[in-house]
């Protein structure tokens, strides 16, 4: 179908050193020296050659490698990587262009190499500052290790970014409340903050029906929230979003896009890719379509994700929606009589429980254009 | 038509699981009665769910022509019954079709509850009792011991029994040159008005209510009137025929045979199982004897979970009624759960039945609230009620006091454990009766039961108790005065009359108390606080709370987690369906059956 262009893409890169205990990601624990990665890096390249030659890169403006680990791969395979992506978009300052990495395959040279190919935002998995929960978690590095892999990287990179995990069992309210306090004694631009949800398929899953592992608690979970909520904005940062929080100019334009209703290309196993037109979006991942919708279900949709944000939803956007929703001023209007949401500055926004509860409000929204699953 | 010297008419009796229906297969094969590239399993079971869950819940009635070792051609009709306790009525009718039983006994678990329970129906129905040991072929087929159990606890001489295995085929000859040989001829008088004992009747929407029959006295033919003596019906006889198994028409059903007869009536309820046909004219007025009313022992009320398909449920309910006269209903009306039925059963099984077909017949989704018997409530100014619905109980000052059914109860155990019978049995106010040893190996323990605490997942209980070894039997013992209370649940101070129950009086403040945390488990946090209560009259027993959702919030939400996001925000949509908004508070269907589940 003709579509508009992407402005967003993102490579996955599904390779780690070990697989944490919570991880459901797709990606696979594999000898750094192994063949099939050369391989997958290779189709990779090729992928990216190919729509750059169909001039689908031509309007990209944020570029995200994620993974996985993609700063396990090592040096050489992600210069050919780099290399390949400043030969096919336009990769200048302006762009922004993050790449993830764990803080044990974090080094002096890697991080020169990577800023100098153009990688400009830094997202660190910390995840905690508390080496019992890094064990607790089968993380591949220590507290000190983290420490020094974001000092290394303030070397060149003043847009860093970490991710604390929230509302772990065995995590006390103080060891959380720590590792927040050391991130910002640290001085890092952006915190994702998430309380961690125990997926099927996981060791902790396992660990968890065998009785070995406590479930989440999601009042320790709230709790945590807004142990962090409160901290970071102490200390400056906004939360732009559910689980982000940046010191002003440091929101991350690329995820930005995913809750905003921009075309997104992405690449490598699992990567998903959005595309649309006027009149229809449809969602791609690993060569199947995952979502399929209508013009009605496409402003459901965007008005959800708006919700995730404190931005909201602005009025114009709602305007525009209604002619396809037609309840949506009646849902909005519940929803702020019931404490979900409140409206401000010619916008729809969320309201601390519409952070916490954010299910029972996203639900109410999608279920204006419900879809056939 | 056939010399009765020529007839045999023989039921399969059996515990559940014992092999009856894979022999009644045999029979047909074996006959040639059915071509075996035609044979499906379990033939004779014609609903799906007596083939899913390998109970037979209506009665069959199948005729082969059997050539005996003696050259001579014998017509053999097996009458194949329900094989549950709640059918007991249904499976004495039938047995009272019959000259003779085999008795099935699976090799491996010998005599158990019902092999007794049927054994002795088919004993008090007079019959001619033909011992079968099943299932041989199994490795832990233990014959010896079997047969020793048959003698010890039934009283019957095994030394004959048949060894057999419906499986393989062995022995269900010499199953067959029993039955001729020891199973006497029908008796009867060719000549005297007719008289005619109906086993079955179901309603086809083609030919009107059919009926299996067994012909006592006399004859009937096409065109003949005749009358139903319990019901004072009268038809035109349309069609009488055998099944073998298709049903084929025959010029008449004469005396000592077994077939179907159409009536072209609308009504099942004016063709009772039990009841005696006769001629419209001329016939006799002296009914056969063992005709008895169906009554619902058992009490639920179905709701569906969408408002909108009252109307549907009214309709299926109506075409289930159609084929089931024990099937009864009356609208109901709940604060909490909207427009319903009050349904009663003949008892758990039947209960279990009827929802399954609702949902799976007929697409509906319901809401069963707790299963509850009817209670009679002797008021101070002289008026008796019956209660079907905990909702109807009149206030405590104007009860003088209150009957429930009681039940005699017929457990078979290893002697190991007598001990955890006794406990649970008791705790369920069971009053011990008596106990023998049928052998070394099995005892018998006969209690007194309140109907209400078998209904509570009692017999799971037993079964877990006893590592699944204890068998079950009962029959109705009349009803008897207990000092029972009518327990609410209040949720956010509200009683929820779809939540109360009745309950012995001693034993409220325990009930109340577990099913108050039973309730917490299974209500789903909501964006408020939500307090239970348990309560008589205006006195809270117990107390728990809910408490009020802090977080419902996935934090990932990238690219690929936006199209899971949507999934699971649609599994939950489908989540919130399956529950019933009360006032504001969500409930999950379990919340009504948890009582059931209640454990002190």
């Amino acid at each position: 179908m003709p579509h508009e262009p992407y402005r967003a893409l993102y490579l996955h890169i599904p390779f780690c050193v070990k697989r944490c205990n919570y991880c459901d990601f797709a990606t696979q624990a594999i000898e750094a020296d192994s063949p099939v990665i050369d391989e997958y890096i290779e189709q990779l390249v090729l992928q990216i050659r190919q729509k750059a030659k169909e001039g689908e890169l031509g309007h990209i403006e944020t570029i995200y490698l994620g993974g996985g680990t993609p700063s396990y791969i090592g040096l050489s395979r992600l210069s050919m990587l780099l290399y390949t992506l400043s030969l096919s978009l336009r990769l200048e300052p302006d762009v922004e262009c993050s790449m993830e990495a764990n803080p044990e395959s974090v080094n002096e040279h890697l991080i020169r190499d990577i800023w100098a190919l153009g990688v400009n935002r830094l997202s660190l998995g910390v995840q905690s500052f508390d080496d019992d929960i890094l064990a607790l978690l089968g993380r591949a590095h220590s507290a000190q290790d983290a420490e020094r892999a974001i000092i290394c990287a303030q070397e060149r990179f003043d847009n860093i970014s970490i991710d604390l995990m929230a509302g772990i069992p065995g995590q006390s309210d103080e060891s959380f409340k720590s590792s927040v306090e050391r991130a910002l004694d640290l001085g890092v631009s952006h915190i994702s903050i998430y309380p961690l949800t125990i997926e099927q398929n996981t060791p902790f899953y396992q660990q968890l029906i065998r009785g070995k592992l406590a479930d989440t608690d999601d009042d320790v979970q709230a709790h945590h929230m807004q142990i962090a909520e409160r901290l970071l904005q102490e200390h400056g940062f906004e939360r732009y979003e559910v689980a982000s929080y940046a010191k002003p100019g440091y929101a991350c334009k690329h995820n930005c896009a995913y809750w905003t209703g921009v075309p997104y290309l992405g690449l490598g196993v699992s990567a998903a890719t959005m595309t649309q037109n006027d009149s229809r979006r449809m969602r791609i991942q690993d060569g199947q379509v995952t979502d399929d919708l209508n013009r009605a279900q496409m402003f459901a949709e965007d008005i959800m994700l708006g919700m995730r944000m404190s931005a909201g939803v602005s009025d114009g956007l709602v305007e525009q929606a209604a002619r396809e929703l037609p309840k949506l001023t009646e849902t909005l209007t519940s929803l702020v009589r019931r404490g979900f949401i409140e409206h401000s500055n010619s916008a729809w926004k969320p309201t601390e429980m519409g952070w916490l509860c954010g299910n029972e409000l996203y639900g109410e929204i999608l279920d204006l254009a419900p879809g056939d699953f | 038509m056939t010399d009765p010297t020529h007839i045999r008419n023989f039921s399969i009796i059996a515990h559940i699981d014992h092999g009856k229906s894979t022999l009644s297969d045999r029979v047909l094969e074996m006959t040639g009665t059915v071509a075996s590239r035609d044979m499906q399993e379990q033939l004779l079971d014609s609903m799906d769910i007596e083939r899913e869950r390998g109970i037979t819940i209506k009665s069959q009635a199948v005729r082969v022509e059997y050539t005996a070792d003696d050259g001579e051609v014998y017509q053999l009709n097996l009458i194949d019954t329900p094989g549950h306790v709640d059918f007991t009525y249904e499976v004495s009718r039938s047995l009272a079709a019959c000259e003779g039983a085999v008795l099935v006994v699976d090799a491996t678990q010998g005599v158990e509850a019902q092999t007794v329970a049927n054994a002795m129906l088919a004993m008090n129905a007079n019959l001619e009792i033909i011992p079968l040991i099943n299932k041989i072929d199994l490795p832990a087929a233990e014959p010896d011991c079997v047969r020793a159990e048959i003698e010890d606890g039934l009283a019957l001489p095994a030394d004959d029994a048949v060894l057999a295995s419906g499986k393989t085929g062995v022995g269900v000859h010499d199953m067959l040159e029993a039955v001729v040989y020891n199973i006497p001829a029908p008796q009867g008088d060719a000549d005297a008005p007719l008289r005619a004992l109906i086993f079955d009747s179901y309603f086809d929407a083609y030919r009107g209510v059919v009926a299996l029959v067994r012909v006592v006295d006399g004859s009937m033919k096409k065109g003949d009137k005749i009358r139903m003596l319990a019901t004072n019906a009268e038809a035109l006889v349309e069609e009488v025929g055998a099944r073998r198994p298709a049903e084929t028409p025959l010029p008449s059903l004469s005396v000592g045979e077994v077939g179907y007869l159409v009536t072209g009536l609308k009504d099942v309820s004016q063709v009772k199982v039990g009841d005696t046909i006769t001629s419209a004219v001329g016939g006799v007025n002296e009914p056969l004897p063992g005709y008895r009313e169906v009554k619902p022992m058992v009490f639920t009320g179905l709701f569906p979970i969408d408002g909108d398909q009252y109307e549907p449920l009214k309709e299926a309910l109506e075409k289930l009624s159609l084929n089931d006269p024990a099937l009864i209903w009356e609208p109901e009306t709940s604060h909490a759960l909207g427009f319903g039925f009050r349904v009663g059963f003949l008892g758990l099984l039947h209960m279990e039945v009827i929802k399954e077909r609702l949902e799976r017949e007929f697409g509906l989704d319901l809401l069963a609230t707790a299963p509850s018997v009817e209670y009679h409530i002797y008021k101070t100014n002289g008026e008796m009620i019956s209660l079907h619905s905990p909702q109807e109980m009149p206030d405590p000052g104007e009860i003088e006091r209150v009957e429930e059914p009681y039940l005699k109860a017929k457990i078979l155990i290893p002697p190991d454990y007598v001990g955890a019978v006794m406990d649970l049995t008791v705790q369920r106010r069971g009053t011990f009766v008596t106990m023998n040893y049928l052998s070394p190996t099995t005892v018998e323990m006969l209690w007194e039961i309140p109907l209400s605490e078998l209904i509570m997942d009692y017999f799971d209980k037993l079964k877990s108790n006893t590592k699944g070894y204890a068998s079950l039997d009962y029959e109705f013992d009349g009803y008897k005065p207990s000092k029972l209370v009518k327990l609410d649940i209040l949720l956010s101070g509200k009683p929820i009359d779809a939540l109360s129950f009745i309950v012995h009086r001693d034993k409220a403040y325990d009930r109340g108390r577990v099913l108050c945390d039973k309730l917490k488990e299974i209500i789903p946090r909501q964006m408020f606080e939500v307090p239970i209560q348990a309560a008589i009259g205006g006195r809270v027993l117990a107390r728990q709370t809910v408490k009020a959702k802090r977080k419902d919030v996935l934090a990932k939400c990238y690219g690929g987690d936006i199209s899971r996001k949507r999934k699971l925000l649609e599994k939950q949509k489908a989540g919130k369906k399956r529950m019933k908004s009360i006032g504001n508070v969500e409930v999950p269907q379990e919340a009504f059956m948890a009582i059931l589940k209640v454990d002190e």
